[in-house]
């Protein structure tokens, strides 16, 4: 019980207190134009406010964004990860790994507005590809879905890359010479070796993805203008702009569990399709499961 | 904490002129950008005591070393603070808030124990504020420079014989647009909406601010912006959702800081914010943009320095308040926000000095009769949400 003592005090203090507060103020009301909340009656009425039709277009398309984001981030992470954990000499990786870190020291704001100046349709990057001849009209990418996503795989492809690395780094060689020399070709090692072997990093880096982005609006609304509204924005207006917090509260209430349920779906698929192919390889190689 | 309280002069090195310039009024960037300024620079001068200034020269009243702001994000002219400071031996520093709704709602929660000294709101909010119990009764004994401001800017309707503020400074809306894209004149607030709906659909930037939504509607046939009537507020709402938001490419409280960035083709703006814009962009390219103060109405606001209630540090509050009211000083403040600051005096001042882009600063009678105020009203609430359709429906 001691050594759990310190991590159930961090959890208490800054996850279910906070969170407490949250559904707590879900239930009250905005008593005045001065005052952002008050308990004194409560009410589910603010959870009839906070599912709208605008939260539901709202929240499909913060979902667009980070399922696409958190698949291209997976799959330009994948090949790093791999080069990095497996044709790079050991002691060059903590360096390669550091340099891969080095943009983290920045404010993730200040990197997200360096963007806007990368990608402006009188930025250097388009002036130089038009004098390079590549394209002719200025850099059309500001401010459209495009932009957001050039964005987020910037701010989050080092969540991809750790976790793996840490498994494709740990995974024992021996492994995939074993699959070789039971006749395997390149492919089919990947595919039926090294990429299930690395499906706890690939799980642990697409939540690491996925969850955060989901409340993300930062990066949406500096690189995607009006064409990226993200459901973090919702709740973001509600407690900045409009001072209500119980509203706000119901909407990140909302959200919350909206996230949990898409992580669970996407859970349920992944075990469908596993359990899909283990029986599947079960019958065709014999013996071979794990 | 750092991230927070930022020292003024230290900004000053880490962001040169330039850069503040495009740090903005009210950004929410602008603030965060500041803010996270501080938590490096708190990281970087880690020895206490290096931002300290030169100790005070021997000031009449011992007017203590510390002054703490709840202001607008870059508001004032870092060099002013500087000189300040040195002058005084007094070391500001400096907190952000993005609107008036949410540094009320902090103050209030607050309840006079939140380490703030001067508070800068918009005027139509101070009658609610002094209501709450959060405002100072200004003593003008302390503010001999009150003299200075030009009898027009006092005594406003909010806030008679100024008994809790004074005029920081004041502006109105207008917009920017590109001649490259918009190759014709535009006048008014129909214009903008026009171009907006042809050669600049998806190229066009309004304010980040709920009551703006009923301004545009409102301004273009001279109807009272401030209304709370419901059915007033559902054809705000239609306008918005129907003939708005498909245009839109983003909703931004400070294009003009922006301006050499080139986001937009068609901006909703304050005349500050656009004269900065402007003034960033006009030696490279001095045609490209083109500023148009809203008509037949558009809006009239007015920030002004408070001191709160519970401020510790009261004697260096009035003393700063005295020191930018001073004419020399309130110039350059004028000139790196680019509102009008209220004293007398300046506009002849500028127009010896043939201050390049002033008419932006300096409106004349016949456009001030066209301004009207805003308000803190009920319909802010209903406003937030036809903002937050507004934004979704953009992003279709």
């Amino acid at each position: 019980m001691i050594p759990a003592l310190p991590a159930g005090l961090l959890l208490t203090g800054f996850f279910l207190v906070p969170i407490g507060f949250i559904i707590f103020y879900s239930f009250g009301y905005k008593p005045g134009l001065l005052s952002s909340i008050g308990v004194d009656r409560l009410s589910l009425d603010r959870y009839g406010e906070a599912l709208n039709d605008t939260f539901l277009l709202t929240f499909g398309n913060t979902l667009q964004i980070a399922l696409l984001g958190t698949a291209l981030c997976l799959f330009i992470a994948y090949p790093f990860a791999y080069w990095l954990s497996h044709h790079v000499a050991s002691r060059y990786r903590s360096t390669l790994l550091a340099v891969v870190l080095v943009p983290l020291w920045t404010n993730f704001l200040l990197r997200t507005i360096g963007w806007q100046i990368i990608l402006s349709g009188d930025g250097w990057l388009s002036k130089a590809l038009m004098s390079a001849g590549i394209i002719h009209q200025p850099l059309n990418i500001l401010f459209t879905r495009d932009a957001v996503e050039i964005g987020v795989v910037y701010n989050y492809l080092i969540f991809m890359i750790l976790p793996l690395y840490v498994v494709l780094e740990r995974m024992d060689p021996s492994l995939r010479q074993a699959s070789r020399d039971l006749g395997a070709g390149r492919l089919r090692t990947f595919l039926q070796v090294t990429f299930p072997l690395s499906m706890p990093g690939v799980v642990a880096g697409c939540l690491l993805v996925f969850v955060p982005l989901c409340g993300d609006y930062i990066t949406a609304s500096i690189l995607g203008g009006a064409s990226a509204n993200m459901a973090g924005q919702l709740v973001a207006a509600q407690f900045l702009m409009a001072q209500n917090w119980a509203l706000g509260s119901a909407t990140a209430v909302v959200l919350i569990i909206a996230i949990i349920m898409t992580v669970l779906a996407a859970g349920a698929g992944l075990a469908i399709v596993t359990a899909v192919l283990r029986a599947h390889r079960s019958v065709t190689l014999p013996g071979a499961v794990n | 904490m750092n991230s927070k309280d930022t020292s003024i002069p230290a900004i000053r090195v880490l962001a040169p002129t330039a850069t503040a310039m495009r740090l903005s009024r009210r950004g929410f960037l602008g603030g965060m950008g500041i803010a996270a300024t501080g938590a490096l620079l708190s990281a970087c001068a880690a020895t206490p005591g290096t931002s300290v200034a030169p100790a005070a020269a021997a000031a009449p009243v011992q007017l203590g070393t510390e002054l703490n702001f709840f202001n607008w994000a870059s508001y004032d002219d870092p060099a002013t603070v500087k000189s300040y400071t040195t002058k005084t031996g007094v070391n500001i520093r400096l907190d952000v808030y993005n609107s008036n709704e949410e540094a009320i709602a902090k103050l209030g929660a607050a309840a006079g124990t939140g380490g703030y000294d001067i508070f800068v709101p918009t005027g139509v909010y101070i009658p609610q504020i002094a209501q709450a119990g959060l405002l100072e009764k200004l003593d003008h004994s302390k503010l001999p420079n009150l003299a200075k401001v030009d009898p027009a800017f006092l005594n406003q309707a909010w806030d008679k014989d100024n008994t809790y503020s004074v005029c920081k400074d004041w502006g109105s809306t207008g917009f920017l647009y590109d001649t490259k894209v918009i190759k014709r004149d535009l006048k008014t607030w129909s214009d903008f909406v026009d171009a907006m709906q042809n050669e600049a659909s998806g190229k066009t930037s309004i304010m980040d601010s709920p009551n703006y939504l009923a301004g545009l509607y409102a301004w273009r046939t001279g109807m009272d912006w401030t209304s709370t009537d419901a059915g007033f507020l559902d054809d705000v709402e239609k306008f918005i959702l129907n003939d708005v938001a498909p245009h839109i490419n983003a909703y931004e409280s400070y294009p003009g800081a922006a301006l050499a960035q080139g986001k937009s083709a068609l901006m909703m703006c304050w005349n500050g914010d656009a004269r900065q814009g402007l003034m960033a962009v006009h030696a490279s390219d001095p045609e490209r943009y083109r500023w148009v103060l809203g008509a037949p109405t558009t809006e009239l606001w007015m920030d002004n320095w408070t001191i709160l209630k519970g401020a510790k540090h009261l004697d260096a509050a009035y003393s700063w308040i005295n020191y930018v009211l001073d004419p020399v000083v309130s110039y350059k403040e004028l000139q790196f926000t680019g509102y009008n600051t209220g004293i007398a005096g300046l506009r002849e001042k500028a127009k010896a000095d043939k201050l390049p882009l002033s008419e932006m600063i300096f409106f004349t009678d016949q456009q001030v009769a066209t301004f009207k105020s805003g308000a803190l009203n009920s319909g802010t609430d209903r406003l937030v949400q036809i903002l937050t359709k507004a934004k979704a429906a953009s992003a279709k």
